[in-house]
């Protein structure tokens, strides 16, 4: 009898049906992507989920620069509406994703979060795919200078007509604060997809989640695996995001510096356990040679990368084969 | 353990074995592809008929072909087109995704991968 209770016990484990755990899964439509929540839980998330699709929209509402809402003074609002030199009080959670973007990008300084100006010209030559913008013009856009940003005890003031743009952030930022809630609220295994973001929590089965890289040229291909649990993996550049003009591939990510976008690789995928750095760093690592960049991520030992060159080649920071 | 057990063992892990590789085998049989409206299932398309579907998506009908096995969407209303513009899909790996739509296209099975970033 005892014998036939292992053997019992020994095809439980076979068929991996020890466990009644379930996937809750949610569509959020929100920053012109879909994110795609799946929760692995034992208990019902439909409660939890709800609460992050309110945290995505509350978000989008907040970051959006081409939208106003009712009673919000979003970026939208501190763009278009707030006079220069005028202090406007903020909703805390715009302030402190502004402050905490403003810190990084003192650091990494060709990541600008006030590049508004700069951004909507090149937005311009794109929508009407009439060609690329001279430097003259480029050149004479207002202001791009985050010190015209003031933050002051929860209010912000700008000394000139700046525009703000958290394109570079405001997902990878929400993603991060979904997955603490999920932790939060006991739900330590999930996934949130968010196009070029992934925030991956504790492993649901005996194996890592997979995650594929799409391929910057072919983009039904994949041109990497990874395995990873308690990561974010994000990628920057890719094929969808480029514009083509007269044969040249130009990238969304502009250099503040060059007023030109960035065109060093096809695309680099950043692997760290924050989402709101590794879309920060993935931005920076775009804006700088390959080379450079494997340095400064050799340097750290909480970032991995892989970068697909302008050539097709296959570049990997040193710890990256952990992932692989 | 006498010769019953053993033989108990033996025809137990055949059977466990032999389902196993059936389930492999229906599993690859019949691919069907899932379409979403938001978060709700609409529809779902056997792969190994050609045949023509109309859902409605947010901006109106949608329309979405199926052909050799791949599928993909034939005409939708949106600013750019990207749905219909991506072309017929037939891996697990592929999504149609059409935002303005609210339509999401999957291709249904074992999937490989829990996540693509693009």
């Amino acid at each position: 009898m005892k014998k036939l209770i292992i053997i019992f016990f020994v095809l439980i484990n076979i068929c991996g049906c020890s466990k009644n755990v379930d996937v809750y899964q949610k569509n959020i439509y929100v920053m012109d992507t879909v994110i795609n929540i799946k929760v692995y839980s034992e208990k019902d998330a439909s409660d939890i989920l709800e609460k992050i699709e309110k945290l995505y929209n509350e978000y989008n509402m907040l970051t959006d620069r081409y939208n106003s809402y009712d009673d919000i003074k979003n970026i939208y609002y501190i763009n278009n509406i707030l006079n220069v030199n005028e202090e406007l009080r903020l909703d805390y959670k715009l302030y402190d994703l502004i402050s905490f973007s403003l810190e990084f990008s003192k650091k990494y300084d060709k990541v600008n979060i006030a590049m508004g100006n700069l951004i909507d010209v090149w937005k311009k030559y794109r929508d009407s795919a009439s060609g690329i913008p001279s430097y003259e013009e480029l050149n004479g856009i207002s202001s791009i200078s985050e010190s015209d940003i003031i933050l002051n005890d929860g209010n912000i003031t700008k000394l000139s007509d700046v525009k703000l743009d958290l394109g570079c952030i405001a997902k990878g930022y929400v993603t991060q604060l979904a997955g603490e809630l999920l932790e939060s609220n006991g739900f330590d295994k999930y996934i949130v997809s968010a196009g070029g973001n992934i925030k991956v929590g504790k492993k649901y089965s005996n194996n890592p989640y997979k995650i594929g890289i799409q391929d910057p040229i072919d983009k039904n291909n994949i041109y990497k695996i990874v395995n990873v649990s308690n990561e974010s993996v994000v990628t920057s550049g890719g094929y969808e995001r480029f514009y083509t003009w007269e044969g040249v591939d130009y990238s969304h990510i502009i250099d503040p510096y060059t007023l030109y976008p960035s065109n060093y690789m096809k695309s680099v995928t950043v692997i760290m356990e924050d989402s709101s750095y590794a879309d920060f760093f993935s931005t920076y690592l775009f804006m700088i040679p390959i080379s450079d960049g494997i340095d400064f991520v050799n340097r750290d030992s909480n970032i991995e990368a892989i970068w697909y060159g302008l050539d097709g080649k296959i570049y990997t920071s040193s710890g990256f084969g952990n992932y692989e | 353990m006498n010769k019953n057990d053993i033989k108990l063992i033996v025809v137990v892990f055949v059977v466990v074995i032999l389902s196993i590789i059936l389930l492999n085998i229906f599993k690859k049989n019949g691919s069907f592809a899932k379409v979403y409206y938001e978060d709700d299932l609409i529809l779902t398309i056997d792969l190994s008929k050609d045949n023509n579907y109309k859902v409605d998506g947010y901006n109106g009908e949608v329309l979405i072909e199926v052909k050799d096995n791949k599928i993909r969407v034939e005409k939708e209303n949106s600013p750019k087109h990207l749905c219909s513009k991506q072309g017929f899909i037939d891996s697990t790996m592929q999504t149609i995704v059409c935002l303005p739509n609210k339509i999401i296209i999957e291709i249904e099975g074992n999937k490989e991968l829990d996540g693509v970033v693009k």
